[in-house]
C-alpha cells in the first residue's frame, strides 16, 4: 500500500537539503562578491578558481566528499553533511558567479548615492548591493534548483565497497520502491515529487518574473563583454517566456563593469583613509584560501604510498582511452543536444503561441530529476529498444540519459539568443527576403554565437554527470546491470564499488586536469572569440 | 490658406498608403485614415511630434507591420509582406559585427542568388557609391558611426530597392558627420547607378527636413491623421541661410503646434458657423 503521507515527508526532506544548499549558496555568495569589490588580489583568486571549479563536473567532488564527510566526520551527520556538500557543488557556481557579476554592474551612480550616505556594509547590501543581485539570483534559482534535484536524488543513496551510504529523502524512497520491484509505488513516488517540482518550478518563474520587474533597471548600458567570469547564459536559461524579462536578462549578460578605473581610485583612496585595512584582509582571506587548497593537494600526494603511485600511474594508459570513450559520448550528446536547440528553439522563439506552452513543459521536465525515473523508463522500454540495437542498446541509455539530463541547456541559451536578437535584425532579415538557411549561417548562429558556446559549455559538463550515473549502474531495473564497455566514468564507479578510493582519487584527477585543459584551451577561446566578434548588440549602433 | 496642398497626379505614382490606419496592442489607435504617395526620384519626408506614429507608419510602408485598415502599394501592386524593393534604413544603425563592410552588403543580395564573383563586383560599386571605396575589408567596429550608415545604405541600394525607408537615418550621428551624410544623400540615393525611384524620410529635424525633402507630410492631432502636405520647392543645395529656407521651416513649425491648440480652434470654429 502505498504511503504518500511518507512520500510527501520524503519529498519535502528533499527539498529541504535542496533549499539549504541554495540558501547557503546565496548567502555565501554575497559575502563573497562583496570581498571582491573591496580587494582585487581576493577577485583573482576567487574567480579564477570558481571558474576552474565550475568547469570540472560534480562527479569530481566525490572523493572529497567520501574521504572528508564520510570518514572524518562519520555517522549519519557526516553522510548528510557528504550529500548536501555535494548538490551544493552544484549549484553554488551559478549563484556565487550572478551575484558577483550583478554586483560589479551595479552602475556607478547608484553606488555614489549610497557611499554619499556614507552606509556602512549592512546598509549597503541591503540597499542596493542585494536587490541589485535579485534578478540575477532569481534567474538561477530554477537552473540551479533542477541541477540540485538531479543530483540529490543520486546523492541521497550511494556505495563504498559493500558499504552502502543513504540518507532520508524522496530519491531513497525511489531507489528503494525498485529495487524491491514495487513499480506502482516507484510511480506515485514519482508522482509526489513530479507535482512538488512543477509546482516548485511554475513558482519560482513567477519569482523571477516578479523580481526582473521589480528590480530591474530599464536603463540600458554600454554593450561591451563582460571581462570577468564567464558569460552567465546557464543561470539565466531556464526563466520565463516572457520577452521583456528575458530582454533585461540578456542585457545583464553583456554589461561591463560599471567600476570605471576612476571610481576604483575613489574608493582606494577612500579605503587607505580607513583604519582597518579591508583590502588587505580581504586579500589575506584570498591567500589563505589557496593556501588551505595546496595544503591539502600536497597532503594528499604525500600520504600515498610509492607503490600506490606506481600502480596508479600503470593505469594511465587504459584511463586515457576510458576517457577518449567518454569524450565521443559526450560529443554525440552535445551534437544531438545542438541540432535539437537549433531546430526547436529557433522554431518556438518565432512562434508566440508554441512558445507560451512549450517552454513551461521543458522547464518543469528538466527539473524533474531522471536519475529517479530513468529506472523505469529504462525496464518499460528495454525490450522494444534491444530490438533495434542490438548490442548497442546499453550504450543507447547511456547516451538517452546523458541528453534528457543536460539538452536543456544549450536549448535555453540557444532560444534566448534567439528571443535577444535585435529587432532591428529581424526586420532586415525579412527585409531581404533572406532564406532559412543564409538567415541561420549568416545571422542566427553568428548573432547566438555567445549563448551557444556558454550553453554548450554547460552541456557539456553536465553530460559527465549523466555519464557518471549511466555507464555503470547495477541494479538498476530487476537485476539487470545498465553498463557500457569503456568509459572513464564507468571505471570511476566500480573503483568507488570497489572501495578502491586511491583509483578513484586518482581516476577524478585525470578527468580534472584534462577537463580544466580541455576549458582553457577550448571553451574559453570560443568564449573570448564570441565576445570578441559575435556579440549581435554591437552591431546596433545607437550614440 | 497656409498649405500648399500637392496631389491629383497619378502619373508616376511609386508607393502609396492608402487609408491607413492603426491601433496600439494596448488599444491606442495612433493614427488613422492616413494617405501618402511618393513620386518618381521624389524624397519625401513624414514629419511629427514624437509618439504620433511616425516609424509605425513607416514599417506600415515597408510591410513590416499590418495596419488596422488601408493598404499598401508599390507600382500598384498590394504589400502585404516585407520585401527587398522596400528597403528599410533603422534609426539604429544596424550592421553585423562579424562582417566586413563588403561582406554587409553583399547580404542584400542573397535573395538574388548571384555568382559569387558578381555579388562581389556589385557590393564594391555600392560601396564606392556611399564613399567607402578602400574601405571594404574593414568590420564594423573598425568604423565611425557615420561610416556604419554608409554601410547600411549600400547593403539597401545593393538589393536594387525601389523605395527607401529611412527612419531618422542621422539621429546617431554627431552633428558634422550628419551634416556631410545629409549633403551626400541624395546624389547617393538618385543615382544613375541604382534603382531608386523614391524615398521616405522620417525625422524630427526640421532643418533636415527642408534640406532633403521633395514634399513632406506633417502628422498631427490624436488619432493624428495628415494635417499639412507641404511641397518644398528649393534648388539644391539647399542652403538654411536663405530666406525661403527660413519660411519653409516657420511653415512646417506653425504645422506642428501642439495639437490642443488646434483642436480647441476648430471646435471654435464648428461652433461659430
Amino acid at each position: 500500500m502505498f504511503d504518500i503521507w511518507l512520500a510527501i515527508y520524503d519529498t519535502l526532506l528533499t527539498l529541504g537539503r535542496v533549499f539549504i544548499d541554495i540558501a547557503f549558496a546565496i548567502v555565501t555568495g554575497w559575502l563573497l562578491g562583496y570581498i571582491s569589490l573591496k580587494s582585487k588580489t581576493f577577485e583573482n583568486i576567487y574567480i579564477s578558481l570558481s571558474e576552474i571549479f565550475e568547469s570540472v563536473p560534480v562527479i569530481s567532488f566525490f572523493p572529497v566528499v567520501l574521504i572528508f564527510f564520510v570518514f572524518s566526520i562519520g555517522g549519519s551527520l557526516g553522510i548528510e553533511l557528504a550529500v548536501l556538500f555535494l548538490v551544493f557543488t552544484a549549484v553554488v557556481w551559478n549563484i556565487w558567479m550572478g551575484i558577483y557579476q550583478a554586483f560589479k554592474t551595479v552602475p556607478s551612480e547608484m553606488e555614489e548615492v549610497i557611499r554619499n550616505y556614507r552606509f556602512g556594509f549592512v546598509g549597503k547590501m541591503l540597499r542596493l548591493y542585494i536587490p541589485f543581485s535579485m534578478p540575477r539570483i532569481a534567474a538561477n534559482l530554477i537552473p540551479s534548483f533542477a541541477d540540485a534535484l538531479f543530483y540529490i536524488t543520486v546523492s541521497e543513496v550511494f556505495s563504498i565497497g559493500v558499504k552502502s551510504y543513504e540518507v532520508p529523502g524522496i530519491g531513497t524512497l525511489i531507489a528503494q520502491y525498485t529495487a524491491e520491484g514495487d513499480y506502482t509505488d516507484a510511480i506515485y513516488a514519482l508522482i509526489v515529487l513530479g507535482i512538488f517540482t512543477t509546482t516548485i518550478t511554475l513558482l519560482l518563474r513567477e519569482f523571477a518574473e516578479y523580481s526582473v520587474k521589480k528590480y530591474g533597471l530599464d536603463t540600458e548600458a554600454s554593450l561591451k563583454s563582460f571581462k570577468r567570469g564567464r558569460f552567465r547564459i546557464r543561470y539565466s536559461a531556464r526563466l520565463s517566456n516572457s520577452k521583456g524579462v528575458f530582454a533585461k536578462l540578456g542585457k545583464y549578460l553583456t554589461k561591463p563593469p560599471y567600476f570605471t578605473r576612476q571610481n576604483r581610485l575613489m574608493e582606494e583612496e577612500e579605503a587607505k583613509k580607513r583604519k582597518i585595512p579591508i583590502n588587505m584582509i580581504s586579500a589575506g582571506i584570498g591567500i589563505l584560501l589557496l593556501i588551505i587548497i595546496l595544503y591539502g593537494a600536497y597532503s594528499v600526494i604525500i600520504s600515498v604510498k610509492p607503490s600506490t603511485w606506481s600502480y596508479l600511474i600503470s593505469t594511465l594508459p587504459q584511463d586515457l582511452i576510458d576517457l577518449g570513450a567518454d569524450y565521443i559520448r559526450v560529443a554525440v550528446i552535445s551534437l544531438m543536444s545542438f541540432i535539437f536547440a537549433v531546430f526547436v528553439g529557433y522554431y518556438i522563439a518565432r512562434h508566440t503561441n508554441a512558445d507560451r506552452v512549450i517552454v513551461p513543459i521543458i522547464q518543469t521536465f528538466s527539473a524533474f530529476p531522471a536519475p529517479a525515473y530513468f529506472p523505469l523508463l529504462y525496464g518499460f522500454t528495454y525490450t522494444y529498444v534491444s530490438s533495434i540495437f542490438g548490442p548497442f542498446t546499453n550504450e543507447f541509455y547511456v547516451l538517452l540519459l546523458g541528453f534528457i539530463s543536460t539538452f536543456y541547456y544549450v536549448f535555453y541559451s540557444f532560444w534566448m539568443g534567439v528571443k535577444n536578437l535585435p529587432s532591428e535584425y529581424w526586420e532586415l532579415m525579412d527585409n531581404l527576403k533572406l532564406g532559412f538557411w543564409t538567415k541561420m549561417r549568416k545571422i542566427i548562429l553568428p548573432a547566438t554565437f555567445p549563448y551557444i558556446i556558454a550553453g554548450m559549455s554547460s552541456t557539456t559538463n553536465s553530460a559527465w554527470g549523466g555519464l557518471a550515473i549511466g555507464e555503470y549502474w547495477p541494479d538498476i531495473y530487476q537485476s539487470q546491470t545498465l553498463e557500457v564497455r569503456t568509459g572513464l566514468m564507468k571505471a570511476l564507479a566500480i573503483a568507488d564499488n570497489q572501495g578502491n578510493l586511491a583509483l578513484v582519487g586518482w581516476l577524478s584527477l585525470i578527468f580534472a586536469i584534462i577537463v580544466v585543459i580541455y576549458s582553457v584551451l577550448f571553451t574559453r577561446k570560443m568564449m573570448d572569440l564570441a565576445r570578441k566578434k559575435y556579440v549581435a548588440e554591437e552591431g546596433i549602433y545607437a550614440a | 490658406m497656409r498649405l500648399s496642398h500637392v496631389g491629383g497626379n497619378t502619373v508616376g505614382r511609386i508607393l502609396e498608403g492608402i487609408d491607413l490606419g492603426y491601433t496600439y496592442p494596448n488599444g491606442y489607435k495612433v493614427f488613422d485614415h492616413v494617405n501618402i504617395e511618393t513620386y518618381n526620384n521624389e524624397l519625401i519626408a513624414i514629419i511629427g511630434p514624437s509618439g504620433i506614429g511616425k516609424s509605425t507608419l513607416l514599417r506600415i510602408l515597408g510591410g513590416f507591420v499590418k495596419p488596422d485598415h488601408g493598404e499598401v502599394r508599390l507600382l500598384g501592386k498590394k504589400i502585404t509582406q516585407p520585401t527587398p524593393k522596400i528597403a528599410l534604413i533603422h534609426q539604429s544603425i544596424v550592421t553585423f559585427p562579424w562582417f566586413t563592410a563588403l561582406e554587409n552588403v553583399k547580404l542584400g543580395l542573397k535573395y538574388k542568388k548571384l555568382p559569387k564573383e558578381k555579388e562581389d563586383e556589385i557590393a564594391r560599386k555600392m560601396l564606392d557609391l556611399v564613399g567607402l571605396s578602400g574601405f571594404e575589408d574593414f568590420y564594423p567596429k573598425q568604423m565611425s558611426g557615420g561610416m556604419r550608415q554608409r554601410v547600411a545604405i549600400a547593403r539597401a541600394l545593393a538589393a536594387d530597392p525601389v523605395v527607401l525607408l529611412m527612419d531618422e537615418p542621422f539621429a546617431h550621428l554627431d552633428e558634422l558627420t550628419a551634416e556631410g551624410l545629409r549633403r551626400e544623400i541624395y546624389s547617393i540615393l538618385f543615382n544613375q547607378g541604382t534603382s531608386l525611384r523614391s524615398a521616405v524620410l522620417v525625422s524630427h529635424n526640421l532643418n533636415e527636413v527642408v534640406e532633403l525633402a521633395d514634399r513632406v507630410y506633417v502628422l498631427n492631432g490624436r488619432p493624428a491623421s495628415v494635417v499639412g502636405e507641404v511641397k518644398i520647392e528649393l534648388d539644391r543645395p539647399r542652403k538654411p541661410k536663405d530666406d525661403r529656407f527660413q519660411a519653409y521651416l516657420d511653415q512646417l513649425y506653425s504645422l506642428l503646434t501642439p495639437v490642443e491648440k488646434s483642436v480647441e480652434q476648430k471646435d471654435r470654429g464648428k461652433q461659430d458657423v
